[in-house]
């Protein structure tokens, strides 16, 4: 308790320090106006706006509190174009669309906006709480992972991500190994091989972070919103008067922190996040409602679930990537290349080896959540007139800001190249249902996995009965297992619960 | 059937992955009982795997998008590799005005506007970038002048 107590307190002196204090509120800001943005979430804003935050050679623990800050800035700004627009910034605000969009319809909106700043806020607080009270535990029992016990770690994450995320498991595990290939180019570090660079010289140190991570997200966020605006128009609704009440929080206390909770925990599995969060929480509460069947027609429960779960899913998410080096989120795997790219390695031994970073960025979340709590119930206004930018120029921002950010780090016009060829990629992708985050996912993990991988069959002399010789590992793979069985088990008994419904027998 | 022929696309690059993890990357002297080809080899196989039941079982057939849809992206996709080409040798002021002038004009902006719109984002990106943020930007054909 005493070294929690010291470390938060190390955390607050440097998040407070005045240039990252500027720095949380300023991507706060910043991510709040980019998740406001039709159609780009935070994973896209992240992937924007890194190379820009690593351009100005900031400190790692600033540029890191200042990714992070518009992490949830944006995760928090979603909720803006889904109840105002009906079009949700990524997958983790689809469900606030469900009920947000209904009030502002019924001339609620000013309602819907507070009362979802607030579940917000009380759901990233949450998540924040429980990562100091849980994350250095986690990381000293972290630091006793073995190599093959890390190997056991990888398969549980890419078992969680196969079962958990996207419609399709194939496709899911697909994007996984794309993202391990792509991260198997270059020189191997063992042995000083070279590995598919054909003899080009612009890969031999492998293929940049930056690059695959702003041509698979910012450049096919860009072919996208020239696909929608092919479509048709947006047009916003009208912010009123209306404001979220006491008794209105009173009838969403205990709907707030059921969602708080089940999204801190769902944030924590790898590579789920936002979206299976919210939309857990959504289903949790009708469920759980006596009358469920309001929700999806502007019911306040509605809104508050999902905005308290995806927003403490994006604490949670954060917990995995501090403690064992693994990302909880697409998003998150954005901030853990980016903590690579100034060369802090993410991990168990972060927070005694760099507890500037990773206290650091702790406090910078509790100073963070309070900070768009102040700007957003104030400035919602101003959020929603970003809103009317009109698009034609809006989008060629886009494009213009990923070739800035690739080439003022890099400083390579092939790149400019590859993340167009990647963002046609990326977006023919996503027109095929395949998701991108766990594309970034492999990318990200894929040296950490091999390496461990050979790292433990060395250690055993090429004997694989290493990698399940410790209990770590064991109960790792029995949970890898379970996470994969367990949907597939659900899903027969709820189709042959359905089958019985449907026979003559029980219709009789 | 578009779902089909990207899962054929990969299967055909994964095939290619696969042979050459087994038969040009090979260490001279090796380490660990792994070597630099186990890892790919490993990696290609689930991929031949996945591609390949993708290939089998596809579930989207279409794009679903209409023909003027479609000129628009690829318009769009012009003028980014146009973007790239130019960005060096004409420079950030140069390549930006164009390509965000021709980009505002096809979503729609009138031409005035779309032009003021890419002389506007071409100077204040450029010195913005460089004057105060201290990034990178090429000058190109204005090098002389900046």
């Amino acid at each position: 308790m005493d070294a929690i107590i010291t470390g938060l307190g190390q955390g607050f002196a440097t998040a407070l320090a005045p240039l990252n204090l500027f720095l949380v509120l300023a991507g706060c800001f910043c991510g709040t106006l980019i998740g406001a943005l039709p159609g780009i979430g935070p994973i896209n804003g992240v992937a924007i706006l890194l190379p820009i935050a690593y351009g100005f050679g900031l400190p790692p623990e600033s540029a890191i509190i200042l990714l992070a800050g518009i992490y949830y800035g944006a995760e928090y700004g979603g909720r803006i174009s889904s109840i105002l627009l009906n079009v949700p910034g990524d997958a983790g605000a689809v469900m606030t669309t469900l009920d947000g969009n209904p009030m502002a319809k019924k001339g609620e909106a000013g309602r819907a906006l507070s009362l979802s700043a607030i579940a917000s806020f009380v759901g990233g607080t949450f998540a924040v709480v429980l990562l100091t009270a849980f994350g250095p535990a986690l990381a000293s029992y972290a630091v006793t992972f073995s190599p093959s016990d890390y190997v056991a770690l990888m398969v549980f994450a890419f078992a969680s991500l196969a079962s958990l995320v996207g419609s399709n498991p194939v496709k899911t595990l697909f994007g996984a190994v794309i993202g391990l290939i792509l991260a198997s180019v270059g020189i191997d570090a063992n042995t000083g091989v070279e590995r598919y660079t054909f003899g080009v010289p612009d890969i031999l140190a492998g293929i940049d972070f930056l690059v695959v991570v702003i041509g698979l997200f910012g450049m096919a966020e860009l072919i996208t919103l020239v696909e929608h605006q092919a479509a048709g128009t947006l047009k916003a609704l009208k912010i009123d008067k209306s404001f979220v009440s006491m008794s209105d929080l009173m009838r969403v206390k205990w709907t707030i922190l059921r969602s708080a909770i089940i999204g801190f925990f769902i944030g924590i599995l790898p590579g789920t996040g936002a979206s299976v969060a919210s939309a857990v929480a959504y289903g949790t509460e009708k469920r759980v409602a006596k009358d469920g069947h309001l929700l999806g027609t502007g019911d306040i429960r509605g809104l508050a679930a999902p905005e308290a779960a995806n927003n403490a899913a994006a604490g949670g998410a954060m917990v995995p990537m501090l403690t064992l080096g693994i990302p909880g989120s697409g998003t998150t795997a954005i901030l853990l290349g980016a903590l690579l790219l100034f060369n802090v390695t993410p991990g168990p031994l972060m927070f005694t080896q760099r507890p500037e970073i990773a206290w650091g960025l702790i406090a910078s979340m509790y100073i963070g959540n309070i900070a768009l709590i102040i700007i957003n119930l104030p400035l919602v206004g101003l959020f929603a007139r970003m809103l009317t930018i009109p698009q034609q120029y809006l989008t060629p921002l886009i494009g213009v800001l990923a070739f800035i950010g690739v080439y003022s780090v890099v400083s390579n016009p092939h790149d400019l190249f590859m993340i167009t060829a990647l963002g046609v990629f990326g977006w023919i992708m996503r027109k095929l249902n395949y998701s991108l985050a766990p594309v970034i996912l492999g990318f990200v993990l894929g040296s950490l996995f091999e390496d461990n991988l050979r790292r433990a069959l060395s250690i055993s002399g090429g004997d694989w009965l290493i990698l399940v010789e410790s209990w770590n590992a064991v109960v790792l793979y029995v949970l890898a297992i379970l996470v994969v069985v367990l949907p597939i088990l659900a899903s027969r008994r709820r189709a042959s619960a359905l089958a019985e419904g449907d026979s003559p027998a029980t219709q009789a | 059937m578009v779902d089909r022929l990207f899962a054929g696309v990969l299967f055909l690059v994964a095939l290619g992955y696969t042979y050459i993890a087994f038969t040009a990357i090979k260490a001279p002297f090796q380490y660990d009982p792994l070597g630099p080809e186990s890892w790919p080899q490993l990696l290609g196989i689930v991929a031949l795997l996945c591609s390949g039941y993708l290939f089998a079982r596809p579930e989207v057939a279409s794009f679903g998008l209409k023909l003027p849809t479609w000129g628009r992206l690829a318009i769009l996709v012009v003028l980014l590799f146009g973007y790239a080409e130019l960005f060096r040798p004409a420079g950030f002021i140069v390549a930006t005005f164009a390509f965000c002038s021709l980009l505002s004009l096809m979503l729609g902006a009138r031409i005035l506007p779309a032009l003021g719109f890419g002389a506007a984002t071409g100077v204040v990106g450029f010195f913005l970038c460089t004057r105060v943020l201290e990034l990178n930007l090429p000058a190109g054909v204005f090098a002389a002048y900046l």
